[in-house]
């Protein structure tokens, strides 16, 4: 017998900690994954912890590195100077309502392997903090992601605000069906002094991130591609193997990500591309 | 806005637009009784299983629950649900079907149970505690595996689960394939979609007494107030339906659901009004289409096409008391569509299968007939290396045939094929679309361009069923002079009151904001058959004009009298003659409050008239071939696309549609409409596809997963008109809300190939999803090494 | 059932609601405003869009009681008596609704844009329109209607 949950929206970081402290409680950031949840019995919390008088959004930047608000929403970040994160929020599926309220800390969270966010975060090396009543702790973007819907998040933690190094060259590439789809594969490529880091989402249940020779000779070159091709089937297996839903087949994303891979890094490098 | 900008042919604004644009109109579940119960409904979790119990103690005494109900039950209070078309009038199989499953379910989704309560919160939390026990029973998803003789029968007491068999067509198409210089094969698959309007059903009932009202979402209130009369035992005259504004139907909301009895019958057990809209998970359970054809074509190296043959096994899913299950006979009869070959046989097996019901939709299966036969074509002119659009041009029946008797038996009023095709190649500049296709391709990349022929039957009638071609309407003016329009059409969206309002307006010579529309509400408008096959501005703008014309025959006669003269001219509200002026509400004044000065005219301003259009004929032919259909439209699509050959997307470029409905009452509502549905079609092309998991559950149950298109989705479509009126409706016009669906399939597959035709690609289906193009492409590679 | 306060077109509405309960639910039925619709409560449709404190925002996934203490500005707050606004005005000269039930969503929208970008250009317009699904008119006359509205004088 289902009985209605309590609502508490604290208005501070330790009222938030406070109120998760009991286990059992659902977080709600900007609601646009978990209140369609709720709304369909998918799941049934005892209470309602709403983030949205916390005090946890906004873009802050010192020395380099930049702060980004759990709470932040994808508007924000669109209009905010965050490389790489901010051509994502450009990109995100739903429409300016899904962008005003979606947040980056509540898509981390959530852990969808279609979304934008995780693979992003791992792409940028970013850290997340997490905080609990007893204190907070800091995580890698590549180790908080456990898999799909699954973070190193425990019951009572929130995650309070993600730290991003500062990058400069970057390219991001989203493959969705059609307008109204999840994304099937993203591919988000930060450029290192004789490498490159390509971060996959979709493809597999976390982001399967991989290391890419520069293309010397283009990113059309046949050889280059058989080296991304290679590369990122690796990095998929790494990640758990392709991920399959409804909407595509784990073989179409295994396919398709080399070639998502190769778009990203040509962006990247400011090549003309599709 | 002035007289000459709303008469026939002018697009005047929606009448209704202000109240839809600031939030002023009223929907289903905008009505809000006092004390009004909610109700939810329990649905199978299994595809296929015989109920053992049901146990509702806990959901009964759950916060707030009125009411309890499960099948058993509610065989006590109501009978079967009459079928809208039923399969038995066709020699077909049928089965008694119940508005709660009894005894046994035949697939995922069917209601099993109710539940009514004070809030939507309690109704769900409540439903959530009804536990039903089940034998699972072996199930049949796919419709192939279920013609097989061993296959899992949903209803038993029948021979198989074939709903019926038909065979449709003239000639000897065996030996004319004998003949043929080339013959052509294919399988197609179409996928199951479904409508998605955006309103989803709903319906609200309250009694007074022992007398029913129910609010409904519904396109066709006469038929749903005839059909709860049936299913509830009562008197039809103690039942008023009102439709209130519909968002959107494209046939979903054609009745027959068994929510409609369901929610009228928990009502009167509840003792208070109760309503019902449909989540949207309920809603996507509707399926629209789903077919496989397998064709054999043959033609002569001219291109002239000289037989077609198609075996189509139609999945209905379980059988439904809705029209839905009745779509692929039209499916069959609309080949071979408007290309004069008198050589066919089609071969249709209707078959039900443990999934959803099929409900009538938007193409009522023409639009299958399209997507095969121009499927069929392009493989013709490829087979035989000629230009598609040649191909066409050879085969279609020529604009001096009309009317053309086609060898399935519809008997096409008029059109003029060609003209499509020439506005069509014009408009998308066809050899300047080849050059850039060449350009490209030395880039590596994939442009390509399809055309497809749209035949579409509108307006029909079948006798003895729901399905009614013909429609009534009430004119009436007051003694202000302002005009009341009572029709039996019903206008879920389209616009076709401000059509109709146009037609009277026209007819008597007054400003269209004097004509006030009334549809939808059985207690007021005369006998009719609602929103269906593309009718409404046949027979309902049909009717409106008889009406009105005697109307204005009292008005004229009247005016005589008071100007003394035979000579009086209506126009903008002012009746002119003899060199004088009367404004028309001082000649309706004068009739209706001086009768008795004004002599024996009677003093009556109303008429109430029916219109049956030409051209239908219900006694069968030599080879039994009946024609249910007034009047066909006709269009002609043409698509670009661009396909990712990488990732198998296709993004379409351009699209045109050439258009011939016949007369134009409203061209704006007329393009809307084809608007709209050539973006069904192109979202059935490329995106949409219901799937269920292996348990038969539907897998794609929001819109992230059953993907409609969005704006982003879909380019400019240019519109051309052709207009070549018929003959044989009141004023020359054609059913406008279907064409598009399967031309725009027919289209942008051939498209697709086109694009990928150096890869030696064949489509065999829709949807042309990415991974199913890459699939397509694969299998051309592993064809060719 | 708590209460939570809401003010919604400038009338400010005190109302008991369950925790669970959605802000679209609360403005229809506690407020008593119809114009917002619900078309498939899982925030991709659109139907249900209103303003929340200056943003539009799909009220379908948002708690009545996350929005307690806000400002909701709603599709009946557009016209300002009889008189349309330009955006309600150019829907209806480009025959860009046929049923009307994603009007909400379309209108909102299509305001907030040309607020923020007031010549948009196609892509800009799409990509505003892209949250919001219409089944009735295949999208052209509602990007039709917000470049009229662009050009005309608010």
């Amino acid at each position: 017998m289902s009985t209605a949950p309590t609502f508490i929206r604290p208005a501070d970081l330790d009222g938030v900690t406070a109120a998760l402290s009991d286990g059992d409680a659902l977080i709600v950031g900007g609601g646009t994954m978990v209140v369609p949840e709720l709304t369909h019995g998918r799941i049934r919390p005892s209470a309602l912890v709403d983030l949205g008088r916390a005090g946890l959004a906004g873009v802050t930047t010192a020395a380099g590195t930049t702060v980004v608000g759990a709470m932040t929403t994808y508007t924000e970040l669109e209009h905010s100077a965050v490389p790489l994160l901010a051509t994502m929020a450009h990109g995100i599926t739903g429409g300016p309502q899904i962008r005003h309220r979606g947040t980056v800390g509540g898509s981390a969270s959530y852990a969808n392997p279609s979304s934008d966010v995780p693979a992003c975060l791992v792409a940028l090396d970013a850290r997340l903090l997490l905080a609990w009543a007893g204190g907070v702790r800091e995580v890698a973007a590549a180790d908080f992601f456990l898999g799909a819907f699954r973070t190193v998040r425990e019951p009572d933690e929130v995650l309070a605000a993600i730290t991003v190094p500062d990058v400069t060259t970057f390219g991001y590439v989203k493959f969705k069906l059609v307008e109204g789809s999840w994304p099937i594969v993203t591919a988000a490529t930060v450029v290192r002094a004789d490498s490159l880091r390509v971060v996959l989402g979709g493809a597999a249940p976390v982001p399967a991130a991989v290391t890419l020779d520069l293309p010397s000779a283009g990113t059309a070159d046949p050889a280059w591609r058989d080296h991304v091709r290679t590369a990122v089937t690796e990095g998929i297996e790494i990640a758990g193997g392709p991920w399959d839903d409804v909407l595509a087949p784990g073989e179409y994303r295994a396919r398709i990500a080399p070639v998502i891979a190769a778009r990203s890094v040509a962006r990247a490098l400011d090549e003309e591309s599709r | 806005m002035t007289a000459a900008a709303t008469g026939i042919g002018s697009s005047p604004r929606r009448r209704d637009g202000a109240e839809l644009l600031t939030g002023r109109a009223t929907f289903l579940d905008d009505h809000r009784p006092e004390g009004m119960l909610h109700a939810v409904v329990v649905r199978s979790e299994v595809a296929h299983g015989r109920i053992r119990s049901i146990d509702t103690t806990a959901a009964e005494s759950a916060p707030g629950v009125a009411l309890v109900l499960t099948g058993e039950q509610a065989a006590r209070h109501a009978g079967p649900v009459p079928y809208f078309i039923d399969p038995a009038a066709r020699g077909g199989n049928r089965a008694d079907l119940r508005c709660l499953a009894v005894g046994k379910v035949t697939h995922a989704g069917q209601p099993v149970a109710a539940v009514v309560a004070r809030t939507r919160h309690e109704a769900h939390d409540a439903a959530d505690l009804v536990r039903v026990d089940y034998e699972v029973l072996p199930h049949v998803l796919d419709a192939e595996a279920a013609l097989a003789q061993d296959a899992p029968r949903l209803y038993e007491d029948w021979p198989g689960n074939v709903v019926m068999h038909n065979r449709y067509g003239t000639g000897d198409p065996d030996a004319r394939l004998a003949e043929a210089d080339t013959v052509v094969s294919g399988e197609i698959r179409i996928a199951r979609t479904t409508t998605a309007p955006m309103e989803p059903r709903g319906y609200l009932a309250s009694w007074h007494g022992d007398t029913l009202t129910v609010h409904a979402s519904c396109q066709n209130p006469h038929q749903l107030r005839w059909m709860l009369a049936t299913t509830l035992g009562v008197d039809e005259g103690r039942i008023r339906i009102v439709t209130a504004k519909v968002g959107g139907s494209f046939g979903l909301k054609m009745q027959g659901h068994p929510e409609e009895t369901l929610v009228a019958l928990l009502s009167r057990l509840a003792g208070a009004p109760v309503k019902w809209v449909e989540d949207r998970r309920e809603a996507l359970l509707a399926g629209a289409r789903e077919q496989t054809h397998r064709f054999r074509v043959g033609a002569m190296a001219d291109g002239r096409i000289v037989a077609l043959v198609d075996e189509i096994v139609a999945d209905i899913g379980a059988l439904t008391a809705q029209a839905g299950w009745a779509m692929p006979n039209m499916s069959a009869t609309t080949l071979p569509s408007g290309y004069a070959i008198p050589d066919c046989r089609i071969e249709l097996d209707i078959v039900v299968t443990n999934k959803p019901p099929l409900a009538a939709a938007r193409g009522f299966g023409k639009d299958a007939a399209h997507f095969v036969m121009e499927r069929a074509v392009d493989l013709v002119a490829r087979d035989l290396g000629l230009d598609p659009a040649e191909v066409r041009r050879r085969n279609f029946v020529p604009s001096d045939a009309f009317p053309y008797r086609t060898s399935t038996g519809l008997n096409i009023d008029s059109g003029d094929f060609e003209g499509l095709l020439d506005k069509t190649l014009d408009a998308v500049d066809h050899p300047g679309v080849r050059r850039r296709q060449a350009e490209l391709r030395e880039r590596g990349r994939y442009l390509g361009v399809g055309l497809g022929f749209e035949l579409t039957p509108e307006s029909s009638d079948s006798p003895g069923t729901f399905v009614s071609g013909f429609d009534t309407t009430t004119v009436r003016m007051s003694v202000t002079g302002m005009v009341t329009v009572l029709t039996g059409v019903t206008s879920p969206g389209g616009g076709n009151d401000t059509g109709i309002a146009q037609i009277v307006a026209a007819e008597l010579g007054v400003p269209l904001a004097w004509v006030e529309l009334v549809q939808g509400d059985t207690d007021r408008c005369p006998n009719g058959f609602g929103n269906f096959s593309g009718r409404s501005m046949v027979v309902g703008g049909g009717s409106a004009t008889l009406a009105a014309r005697d109307v204005r025959a009292k008005l004229l006669a009247v005016a005589a009298r008071l100007l003394d003269t035979d000579d009086v001219e209506l126009r903008d509200g002012v009746a002119t003659g003899g060199g004088r002026e009367l404004p028309v509400p001082e000649v309706a004044r004068a009739l209706l409050t001086r009768a008795f000065a004004i002599g024996d005219i009677e003093p009556v301003l109303e008429s109430t008239r029916a219109y049956k259009p030409g051209n239908i004929d219900h006694v069968p032919d030599e080879f039994g071939r009946i024609q249910p259909y007034p009047t066909y439209s006709s269009s002609l699509h043409a698509a670009v696309v661009d396909v990712d050959a990488e990732t198998g997307k296709v993004t379409l470029v351009d699209y045109v549609m050439a258009h011939d409905c016949g007369t134009m009452i409203n061209p704006s509502l007329v393009e809307g409409q084809a608007r709209g549905a050539v973006t069904m079609g192109l979202g059935s092309a490329l995106s949409e596809r219901l799937r269920f998991d292996a348990d038969g559950r539907l897998a794609t149950d929001r819109f992230k997963s059953y993907l409609l298109p969005r704006a982003g989705d879909v380019p400019l479509l240019r519109m051309v008109h052709q207009v070549t009126p018929s003959p044989f409706t009141m004023h020359g016009n054609k059913g406008a809300g279907e064409a598009g669906v399967g031309g725009a399939q027919a289209a942008v597959a051939n498209a697709v190939e086109d694009a990928l035709a150096p890869l030696g690609v064949t489509v065999r289906g829709v949807p042309l999803t990415p991974p199913a193009v890459l699939a397509l492409i694969d299998e051309a590679r592993k064809g060719s090494s | 059932m708590t209460e939570i306060r809401l003010t919604v077109n400038g009338v400010e509405h005190a109302v008991d609601v369950d925790p669970r309960t959605l802000l679209v639910h609360a403005i229809r039925e506690q407020a008593g405003l119809t114009g917002t619709h619900v078309g498939c409560l899982t925030g991709d449709c659109g139907a249900c869009t209103v303003v929340v404190d200056g943003r539009t925002t799909k009220s379908c996934s948002v708690l009545a009681h996350s929005a307690d203490g806000a400002r909701v500005e709603t599709v009946e707050s557009l016209a300002d008596g009889d008189d349309l606004h330009p955006v309600q005005r150019a829907f209806w000269d480009e025959f860009a609704f046929q049923c009307g039930f994603c009007l909400p969503g379309m209108l909102l929208t299509a305001r907030e844009l040309l607020e923020s970008t007031p010549d948009p250009d196609d892509e800009e317009i799409l990509r505003a329109l892209n949250g919001n699904l219409c089944r009735c008119t295949g999208y052209n006359t509602i990007v039709a209607a917000v470049r009229r509205a662009a050009q005309e004088p608010a």
